[in-house]
């Protein structure tokens, strides 16, 4: 097992959305290896997504977080956490709770560790007034990936699980979240929110509104959003989908033409207790915030098709179609 | 024969910002306050079940007990109540100001239910007339067999909690005092509540003094390696995501049935539990946790306190010390509200406004689990029991 050595950095920046319109954000950047005399520059460079996470089951991670302080705000010296959401058996020291573990103060550092022992799609984020330091971007994915796939037997394959009938050609990340534009823009002048009036103008996959969504990863467009949503295989491929809900919504997904099979939820492959395949057909992913879906689609004939979120208020930006929560698959011939 | 006798009445609730609330509940007794959430009833499967109402509140008031079959007032199933053509009230009800109704019924089947207001229920089950109702199976022992749906169903526990959610929209309430008209379509919560309470009150023991109306607790204790079991109850309007952090849960049944069809067994593990509206879960919790005893392998280093953030505002719940069952050092002018070097792990709504009072974090619908060092918790923590005059 790899013995697996991070480091991010929790800061303040800003990303884009497609009409044009520009957001405070706080988030995490990657500053694994970066010379402490330059880990300052990255002040102010958070991403939306965070950086994602991806280790196998059994290794060994050290993930230190650095809170670089927010150059936008630094009257706000909120400290932060890490919060491994799902992680089975954590003990609370490295659970990310400030209310009962500790936090990190700005300028300091503190290692987290973690052996993850179940394969699955999770996600993190910063546990410090969960309410606004999540809604502000402070939220990244995080995958576990089968030991199947380094049993010589399986050698080049891919596994959701540890178990062959979960074998997939291609992999996306579907991380939806919602901003309300209203918070971002009080928080970034020094300025209180009710968040029970929390009331979302903007809907994206993977820090992306459609169209952006479609373009391509560490587009220089967006340099805060570096992740693409765009998904491209050949016909009768399986694509496997990762869906993260860290929004505060519950959103329905759906895609035209295209049935999914679960196969996962909230990191669990869908077997009974003694084994029983408890995978289920569905028409849409209905996935609430906190949950994670694990879902496999067969790519048809080729084609372009629309994923996209069915409360269809949901596919606009600011009220203007067509936008928000969608993204597109192309598919190829072979 | 069970007897549960409940009065309907107006009171006032407590929210940790400061807040009194006015709202209309069950009691348990003629003498005592109305309580947010009503008093649970606990009843073993097929033993005849009575509940007498008496309605103290000046609107018709019933009790509603959907997943319940064969309720009676008197010799006749219950039925709707209309009023000048329009439906009023699910079931029968007691009359305003002193009206009394009786509904017999004896549960069939084991598990988590929900009983509420069926009269003007989008008024008064919001108001705060709501309780949970657990069935027991026929061959539940409190000492040898403790079972959420009997023996041979993989449902064994060592303890268990009641969690029963809602959300308080205070103007509502006010409305109800002033008698004023309030659209229910523009429902729009402040307060989101854990057995009646919001956090951080969620966390204070059962029965405690200076919440009179709001009785019960909703922190989870137990012991490493114990199965934990948890019933919810969504007894609002809307859905809730819980999310306990330190484990899956085991989801064993829902609303009140077991998951399982035959020998197949369709329990499931989730790391959050979207309740819906009137829905119940049975789960079972169970933390075994990496690096529990003092010699535990897992590297640890803790820098230098005073270079971290510890608390909230002078307080925290953690020990001081990475591991179970032992205390560390934690700076002078925090308080640790840590007993024993327990662990404590967060239970809320990841809808994260929803863990706010009012828009102010921390609050709402969160709680903790809390794992103790193996033994040093006493066995009548995490026991349900009635707590209402059942004769």
């Amino acid at each position: 097992m790899a013995v697996i050595k991070k480091r991010y950095g929790a800061t303040d920046g800003w990303i884009n959305m497609p009409d044009g319109t520009v957001h405070y954000i706080f988030g995490f950047c990657d500053i694994t290896d970066v010379p402490e005399n330059e880990v300052f520059s990255y002040r102010g460079k958070a991403t939306l997504l965070a950086p994602l996470l991806e280790v196998y089951e059994g290794d060994e991670i050290y993930l230190t977080l650095t809170n670089l302080g927010f150059p936008q705000r630094p009257d706000l010296d909120d400290t932060h956490t890490i919060h491994w959401h799902g992680f089975p058996n954590q003990i609370s020291l490295w659970d990310g709770v400030p209310e009962a573990s500790i936090s990190v103060p700005v300028g300091r550092n503190f290692e987290y560790y973690y052996e993850p022992l179940d394969p699955g799609t999770y996600m993190y984020h910063c546990h410090f007034e969960p309410v606004e330091h999540i809604q502000m971007g402070m939220v990244g994915p995080l995958i576990v990936r089968p030991l199947i796939e380094k049993d010589p037997d399986y050698t080049g394959r891919k596994f959701a699980y540890n178990d062959i009938s979960t074998e997939y050609d291609r992999e996306a990340i579907i991380f939806v979240t919602e901003m309300d534009a209203r918070p971002h823009h009080l928080v970034a002048n020094v300025q209180v929110f009710d968040w029970t009036d929390y009331c979302p103008q903007y809907w994206m996959i993977n820090g992306r509104a459609y169209p952006d969504t479609v373009k391509p990863p560490n587009d220089p467009s967006f340099p805060s959003q570096p992740y693409s949503a765009y998904i491209e295989g050949f016909t009768d491929e399986k694509v496997l989908l990762r869906f993260v809900n860290l929004g505060f919504e519950n959103h329905s997904i759906q895609i035209t033409g295209i049935p999914f099979k679960v196969i996962g939820l909230d990191a669990k492959q869908l077997k009974g207790l003694n084994g029983e395949d408890l995978s289920q057909w569905r028409n849409a992913v209905y996935v609430a915030p906190g949950q994670t879906v694990d879902a496999i689609i067969t790519l048809p004939d080729a084609g372009k098709y629309i994923l996209y979120n069915r409360s269809l208020q949901r596919n606009t930006n600011n009220g203007i179609p067509s936008g928000g929560m969608m993204t597109e698959i192309n598919v190829l011939e072979v | 024969m069970a007897v549960i006798n409940l009065w309907a009445k107006q009171g006032y609730m407590s929210t940790p910002d400061g807040q009194s609330i006015y709202f209309w509940g069950y009691s348990k007794g003629a003498a005592e306050p109305a309580q947010l959430p009503g008093p649970p009833i606990i009843v073993k499967q097929g033993e005849a079940v009575t509940i007498n109402l008496t309605n103290n509140l000046p609107e018709p008031v019933s009790v509603f007990l959907p997943g319940q079959t064969g309720v009676k007032v008197g010799s006749q199933f219950v039925k709707p109540q209309y009023s000048g053509g329009n439906l009023i009230s699910f079931v029968n009800y007691a009359s305003s100001n002193g009206g009394t109704v009786s509904y017999t019924f004896t549960p069939t089947r084991p598990g988590t239910y929900i009983y509420e207001s069926g009269t003007n229920p989008h008024k008064q089950v919001l108001l705060g007339l709501y309780g949970g109702i657990v069935v027991r199976p026929e061959d539940y022992d409190e000492n040898t067999s403790r079972t959420a749906y009997g023996s041979g169903t993989d449902t064994e526990f060592d303890r268990e909690y009641l969690i029963i959610f809602s959300e308080i929209d205070p103007s509502l309430h006010q409305a109800v005092i002033e008698g004023k008209p309030y659209m229910i379509s523009k429902h729009h919560p402040r307060y989101w509540t854990m057995n009646g309470r919001c956090a951080p009150d969620t966390m204070l023991p059962d029965n405690a003094p200076y919440l009179p109306s709001q009785p019960y607790g909703a922190m989870v204790m137990a012991e490493p390696t114990e199965k934990v079991l948890i019933r919810y109850i969504g007894a609002g309007i809307d859905s809730h995501p819980l999310h306990p952090h330190g484990n899956h849960t085991r989801i064993i049944a829902m609303d009140g049935r077991l998951l399982k069809n035959g020998a197949r067994d369709r329990s499931f593990k989730r790391f959050t539990v979207l309740v819906g509206p009137g829905q119940t879960y049975d789960q079972i919790f169970q933390w075994t946790g990496l690096g529990y005893t003092l010699d535990n392998p897992i590297p640890t280093i803790i820098p230098n306190r005073r270079n971290l953030g510890i608390g909230e505002a002078g307080w925290t719940m953690w020990s001081g010390s990475p591991y179970l069952g032992e205390k560390g050092e934690i700076p002078e002018g925090v308080v640790s509200f840590n007993e024993v070097g327990e662990y404590h792990f967060m239970l809320h709504s990841h809808s994260e406004p929803k863990i706010t009072n009012w828009g102010a974090f921390p609050g709402g619908m969160m709680t903790m689990i809390s794992i103790y060092p193996t033994g040093f918790l006493s066995p009548d923590v995490g026991v349900l029991s009635q707590p209402v005059g059942k004769e």
